[in-house]
């Protein structure tokens, strides 16, 4: 293995882990709060949300890689899989929140309602009058669902440039999917400490904290990269 | 038989598959007050709410259902490997997980109970925990053996080119996450706090003041189950169908308009992303009219 073929995919493994740090500060995670429309957002957590989106993305864009004709070291086809992995993150969470929103709206009765902004920035609709005294926001309304797809893509790409990246450094598929699952919680963890709780998306003054974020997973996807190409030498 | 309907068959089964999983998963979380929801049980008590729901917080529902969903695709992979029949393999593979499950059920709720006894008077009842453990275990066996189902037909039939237990772990994970984010709202802000007129969420000064009183008699797990059986479950069912069955139906499309089209794996990969984003933008635009219906039937708060 020459050292070309070794550093490009070092390189796309640090510039991975920081694509899905990024990742999560966009999705809308209201935590155990949330599952009570106590805040605004969807009820579970930050790191579970984001690993059950971006291993979703991580799927699809395997699925594509293992395709006959498929050729990893070609740049066209190195991008229809990170698009692949986008896809399929953004169909998951698209739906999850969609879903969510349903029960919110016709279960709970509540009127999707961001806390962290007067007017959504997207529809223009006045947001605070339709909270519920003693909360902060509930459901998803269209400025999270928008952050929503926006983290779910990234966090896409990122998977799935991780996992190529690992078959270029000639990994089987098998070892490649479970680094790369390892890795992408390694990095949504972080971004979890980052975020501190929860998040409505990038509208939020908490998604001001995202450069910390990004520069942490860059350092540990930088450590990460070289372990992995250790590895890759078997070392 | 033409191929392309033996994946579609295939996708169909797999995606039904995750329908019953969802559902089944989302219910089994609402009898055993599992993920986000648990936190108002685990308040109660301190609350002066003495209770008979299950306490089962063994960790994230995506976490723990990662875990279940995985010993039995490694069991039943170990046991396809020797030579056993596929649906056997499968069904021994749910039971180990269904009992690994029922283990952490019943530790948990004894070390979440019995902390709590002490300092704020909440007894153990054990007729709750052998009542409610066939339910727990039997919602959790049924959702563990579809995705072992919907992940060795990703493997065998549907071009996956992970091992049957990465492709349990990455379901479980995910059918967690999607339980945790949709059904789970049904029972944490709605029938954990019926007492309160319906719409509004539930404000922080309310949170632990849960109802410990049934529609007859005194309130437990099986309540809610049945309670959230009506909407909850089956959105959590269909959003983790939906998402398996619209991700693999992109791709099909892709193949067969690209073969038409007779383009290579570019042409046929680069429709499966089109379709897919249509799918994201016509989820988004229902999203919107969800949104602006609620808005117009509910209305602002006009009495602060």
């Amino acid at each position: 293995m020459d050292f070309l073929s070794m550093l490009i995919p070092f390189v796309e493994i640090t510039l991975a882990g920081a694509i899905i740090n990024a990742s999560v500060h966009f999705v809308p995670v209201g935590g155990a709060p949330a599952a009570m429309a106590t805040s605004t957002g969807i009820g579970t957590g930050t790191t579970q949300l984001a690993a059950g989106a971006g291993f979703t993305g991580l799927m699809a864009a395997a699925t594509i890689a293992a395709q006959s004709g498929v050729d990893i070291f070609n740049p066209l086809h190195w991008a229809i899989i990170l698009l692949s992995g986008a896809v399929g993150s953004m169909i998951m969470l698209g739906l999850t929140m969609l879903m969510g929103q349903l029960i919110y709206v016709f279960g709970v009765g509540v009127v999707p309602a961001a806390d962290k902004c007067e007017r959504d920035p997207i529809t223009g609709d006045y947001q605070k009058p339709y909270i519920t005294p003693g909360t902060t926001g509930h459901g998803v309304p269209t400025v999270c669902f928008i952050s929503g797809l926006i983290g779910a893509a990234l966090g896409g790409i990122g998977g799935a440039l991780a996992y190529v990246a690992l078959i270029q450094l000639g990994f089987s598929p098998e070892v490649a999917g479970i680094i790369a699952v390892g890795f992408f919680f390694m990095n949504a963890v972080l971004a979890s400490y980052n975020i501190g709780g929860t998040i409505e998306g990038f509208h939020d003054p908490k998604f001001k904290k995202i450069p910390n974020g990004i520069i942490a997973s860059f350092i540990a996807s930088l450590l990460t990269g070289v372990i992995v190409v250790l590895m890759a030498l078997g070392i | 038989m033409d191929p392309t309907l033996l994946v579609l068959g295939a996708l169909a089964l797999s995606s039904a598959a995750a329908t019953v999983a969802g559902c089944a998963e989302d219910l089994e979380s609402d009898v055993g007050s599992q993920s986000n929801p648990n936190s108002q049980v685990q308040l109660a008590p301190q609350m002066g709410n003495i209770h008979r729901y299950f306490n089962k917080a063994i960790s994230g529902e995506p976490v723990s259902y990662g875990l279940y969903v995985t010993v039995a695709g490694t069991v039943a992979w170990a046991l396809m490997n020797i030579g056993m029949n596929v649906l056997l393999a499968l069904v021994i593979g749910s039971a180990i997980g269904a009992f690994v499950h029922g283990a952490y059920a019943v530790s948990a709720y004894f070390g979440r109970i019995v902390g709590q006894s002490k300092s704020f008077g909440q007894p153990v009842y054990l007729d709750i925990v052998l009542s409610h453990l066939g339910p727990i275990v039997g919602h959790g066996f049924i959702a563990v053996f579809c995705m072992v189902l919907a992940a060795y037909l990703a493997v065998t039939m549907l071009g996956n080119p992970f091992p049957l237990p990465l492709v349990s772990l990455i379901l479980g994970i995910t059918v967690g996450a999607i339980g945790s984010s949709t059904g789970d709202v049904h029972y944490g802000a709605e029938r954990e706090y019926q007492k309160y007129p319906f719409g509004g969420g539930v404000p922080v000064a309310n949170q632990g003041d849960i109802d410990i009183k049934a529609e007859v008699g005194i309130r437990n797990g099986m309540d809610s189950s049945y309670f959230c059986s009506k909407l909850g479950g089956p959105l959590t069912g269909l959003t983790f169908g939906l998402i398996i069955f619209l991700d693999g139906w992109r791709s099909l499309v892709g193949g067969i308009l690209g073969n038409a089209l007779r383009g290579d794996i570019v042409i046929k990969s680069i429709i499966a992303i089109v379709v897919g984003i249509i799918i994201v933008a016509v989820a988004a635009c229902l999203n919107r009219l969800v949104e602006v219906y609620a808005r117009k039937k509910y209305g602002p708060y006009t009495d602060r």
